[in-house]
């Protein structure tokens, strides 16, 4: 870490590497220590803590099976919310995508278009359903637009890269033979993005079931009313059913979609 | 004109381009009249306006003056020729232009797509005809073990083999090929332009392709054309080709080399 590149070993250049190295440093230990002593951790208390995590840990086993048919419909209904959401995401990235992309559009389309899809990120899904559920009340739909709404930001911003990622010269090629618009789309345009928006689209998808898991602690429909109605409730060994039934959930998503995407590429 | 233009499936006079922001014409007058079924080689330095003499053959060049037909059909310097003209004006290019992850047979098929109504090429169908003739270009250029693979799995040489037959399966009367080996070694290059010239003149099309290199270009074309500096220096049979001619076309040759590498070492 003495930064010396080859060429530049005056005592000047090294005094000034050894800061671009000691100044972010400093800066970092600064803010750690800052959040440390304002935010009164006391690792005392996780020791304290200690039999009472034990306790906690026991009330939980054995998990409550008794519940799986209300898991099972729980589960249904949040794969409902991802599957209809990530609907959403699609449609509105097939729209937004294109006018976000430097290539098709003029940059006083593409750069509005642009920010518009950040912000739509920057607001976290969890606020964004509160919003809708007040908006609209209880229930799957909110969940399903707020998911809708976050999920494109993201999703139209990989589809437009998508579509500035396809090489011009074999489109070129295809209008030289005499193809149409929608040949070209067809036969040049579509083969180069589509393994993209697949796994785009997929991951999308995984991301929407993870983030959708907590809509229902703001009633916007799926498993998550279930896990806050057993824990507000001291219902442990039930918590623990939905915990694993939610994480036996994802790594099967998970699987499928890695064996999806293998498919694809 | 119109009486010539007919009778010369490429026929040129008096065309100039500038290309925006340039000084110096990308072509200047240049006039040119190619013969039915006759292989004619573009040669010359590089920027003299080869490629860009090749684009606007296509149709792809805007805002030229001068006269052009293909065909005996005028280009216009303002938009494309319509589906079927540029379906009759077969384009073979440098960096062959292939769709990577398509196969073979359907990268060759493609060229088919200027000839079939559009619906039915949507959804996949084909006919017959348009299926043999692909089949034919993939037997011309020796693919046929080839068919299925993925076009990105192929080395250079096949893959300027399948953009040679997807031009090939447009059946069309004029091929135009830009440096259509000049991304292969010496010895593929050799057999990929001579396999080029033999398919057209089985199949009766008129031929014009650029090359940077001219001893190559004079033992495959019938008749060379120079350009340098956007105008037409020289236009004869290839065997009229002399050192001398050569000295007048590229400059010193040393300098002309000198000049050549720069100018790829700025493209590449």
């Amino acid at each position: 870490m003495s930064g010396k590149p080859a060429g530049q070993r005056g005592p000047e250049r090294e005094r000034k590497a050894a800061w671009t190295v000691a100044a972010p440093s400093l800066l970092i230990a600064a803010v750690v220590i800052w959040a440390g002593a304002t935010t009164e951790v006391d690792p005392g208390r996780l020791l304290e803590a200690g039999p009472r995590v034990w306790g906690f840990l026991e009330r939980m086993f054995p998990p409550d099976l008794t519940i799986l048919p209300e898991v099972a419909r729980g589960l249904g209904e949040t794969l409902r919310i991802t599957v209809l959401g990530t609907l959403g995401c699609v449609i509105g990235s097939a729209v937004l995508g294109p006018l976000a992309a430097g290539n098709l559009t003029a940059p006083y389309v593409h750069r509005p278009v642009r920010s518009l899809l950040a912000l739509m990120r920057a607001i976290p899904l969890i606020l964004v359903a509160m919003l809708m559920v007040g908006a609209i009340g209880l229930g799957p739909l909110p969940g399903i637009l707020a998911i809708s709404f976050h999920g494109t930001g993201m999703l139209a911003k990989f589809y437009a890269e998508a579509i500035e990622d396809v090489d011009p010269l074999p489109v070129a090629a295809l209008e030289s033979a005499g193809a149409s618009f929608l040949q070209k789309l067809r036969f040049a345009v579509w083969p180069q993005m589509a393994p993209v928006i697949w796994r785009d689209t997929i991951f999308r998808f995984e991301l929407n079931l993870r983030e959708s898991l907590i809509l229902g602690v703001v009633g916007a429909g799926g498993i998550g009313l279930l896990i806050q109605t057993y824990v507000r409730s001291f219902q442990y060994e039930k918590a623990a059913t939905v915990t694993i039934a939610i994480a036996a959930a994802i790594l099967l998503i998970e699987l499928g979609n890695a064996a999806v995407r293998r498919r694809v590429s | 004109m119109n009486a010539q233009s007919s009778r010369f499936p490429v026929f040129l006079t008096g065309v100039s381009h500038t290309y925006r922001g340039e000084a110096v014409p990308s072509l200047s007058g240049a006039d040119l009249a190619v013969e039915r079924g006759e292989v004619a080689a573009l040669i010359g330095p590089s920027g003299a306006g080869k490629s860009t003499l090749l684009s606007l053959l296509d149709g792809r060049l805007r805002g030229w003056a001068g006269a052009a037909a293909v065909l005996g059909q005028s280009l216009d310097p303002l938009q494309a020729p319509d589906r079927a003209h540029r379906a009759d004006i077969g384009f073979v290019f440098q960096d062959f232009a292939l769709v990577d992850r398509a196969t073979v047979w359907q990268n060759v098929l493609n060229g088919r797509l200027g000839r079939v109504g559009v619906l039915a090429s949507l959804l996949g169908r084909f006919s017959e005809a348009d299926r043999a003739a692909a089949e034919a270009a993939i037997r011309d250029t020796h693919i046929a073990d080839l068919r299925d693979k993925r076009a990105d799995r192929l080395s250079g040489g096949q893959r300027q083999r399948v953009a040679i037959a997807r031009c090939l399966a447009q059946e069309p009367e004029v091929i135009l090929a830009d440096e259509p080996v000049s991304n292969l070694d010496p010895v593929r290059a050799e057999g990929t332009l001579r396999l080029l010239a033999e398919t057209a003149r089985k199949r009766n099309a008129t031929l014009l392709f650029t090359s940077h290199q001219p001893e190559l270009a004079s033992l495959v074309a019938d008749r060379l054309v120079a350009l340098k500096n956007g105008s037409i220096v020289f236009d004869g049979k290839s065997d009229q080709l002399t050192p001398a001619v050569l000295a007048n076309i590229y400059g010193s040759l040393p300098q002309a080399q000198g000049e050549r590498s720069q100018s790829l070492r700025l493209v590449s």
